[in-house]
């Protein structure tokens, strides 16, 4: 039975909504990197230039999500860290899986 | 190193039938999931030693909530709450503190009944779908290769991802079947699982990354861990926080956050 963890600096912050807007922004990411993914792979890019694919194509969705608010980050994340930088690491390994799948389904087998 | 040409044959027959089949699984794991959660009951307390457990976690609970969120209350009720727990002779925290420490083997003798059986069910649905998976891939897709990674990667490599391709000179690249099972695995079907099944799965993902990574050190865990041996050290601990704690009631400074948040709006 876990209570929700409220501090006192977040009682000017909507909880819910908060973590809706978390919880499409993780969508939004995954989407990211299924599509980083399946253009590194169709393309056939082989070795660093796929990284850099991924890291341009996730810097496109910050850009998009940035344009979509307004640039006014703080009325939907709490800071602009969390909302354009924070999960680049986590997706990572869904890029290189969908990567490699594409890649062998495409160019090799 | 020229290219390897792999037969049309493989992809039909392997490398589509792993994605499909784990892919099924990881699914068929999720419903199984929710279904075990939807009839799971809520855990009666079964013996009196239980029951001091959880009075002990609930007084812990009050004193952290009480640190975290002083600010809520006014001057004369937090002193009044501090009091209450931390008085010198009639507060709760001292008289907790005061209790022997308990013996570890015989607290985790209690977990017993309900968290094993909880325990067993989660690792259940995780490790032994994992291990079948393996099992099935390394018996009937063993000793070919199967595709090619994007990457170059080094010789240290060349035993995860070539086993049972016994070619020496092979470039580490090309790798047989088992480790696409792993690059499954690791890169994240649960990911995608999750766009499916929308956003009422968040414990579930939390749990089974868990699981994985428990599996992974080899130990198994208890849910509450280190608690149970020195309850006494924790509620001295949690009694010198909420002495310590400077107390100001917010409501003072609300005009102040009031005017500032009006001014920030009416710039706009």
């Amino acid at each position: 039975m876990e209570e929700p963890k409220v501090e006192l600096d977040d009682l000017e912050v909507n909880q819910e909504r908060l973590k809706q807007n978390t919880n499409q922004l993780k969508n939004l990411r995954v989407y990211g990197s299924l599509n980083a993914g399946i253009i590194a792979g169709t393309l056939g890019m082989d070795g660093w230039i796929g990284i850099v694919i991924y890291i341009a194509i996730f810097l496109i969705v910050s850009a998009c999500l940035a344009i979509k608010m307004n640039f006014k980050v703080k009325e939907y994340f709490r800071s602009s860290y969390d909302a354009y930088y924070s999960g680049i690491g986590t997706d990572l390994l869904l890029f290189l899986m969908i990567w490699v799948i594409f890649h062998n389904l495409v160019n090799i087998l | 190193m020229s290219d390897i040409l792999i037969d049309d044959r493989i992809r039909d027959w392997v490398f589509l039938p792993i994605i499909i089949v784990m892919f099924m699984i990881q699914m068929f794991r999720g419903l199984l999931t929710k279904y075990m959660d939807n009839r799971k009951t809520s855990q009666k307390v079964t013996s009196k030693a239980q029951l001091a457990e959880m009075i002990d976690k609930n007084i812990t609970q009050q004193s952290q909530r009480l640190a975290r969120l002083h600010g809520l209350l006014p001057d004369q009720s937090f002193k009044m709450k501090r009091a209450h727990l931390c008085d010198h002779e009639s507060g709760i925290l001292t008289k907790a503190s005061q209790k022997p420490a308990k013996d570890p083997m015989q607290s985790m003798s209690m977990m017993n009944p309900a968290a094993m059986a909880d325990m067993l069910k989660q690792n259940l649905s995780g490790i032994v779908f994992m291990a079948l998976q393996y099992q099935w891939v390394s018996y009937f897709f063993s000793g070919f290769v199967i595709g090619k990674v994007p990457f170059p990667l080094t010789q240290k490599f060349r035993t995860m991802l070539q086993r049972g391709v016994d070619v020496q000179n092979l470039d580490v690249r090309y790798i047989s079947s088992i480790s696409i099972y792993f690059v499954l695995l690791f890169g994240g079907l649960q990911k995608i699982q999750q766009l499916m099944f929308g956003d009422d799965n968040d414990e579930f993902v939390d749990d089974t990354q868990m699981q994985m990574q428990m599996q992974m050190m080899g130990m198994p865990t208890m849910p509450s861990l280190g608690q149970q041996n020195d309850p006494g050290k924790l509620f001295i601990a949690e009694r010198t926080r909420l002495e310590g704690v400077k107390h100001t009631f917010e409501l003072n400074k609300s005009q102040d956050k009031a005017m500032k948040s009006l001014k920030r709006f009416l710039m706009q």
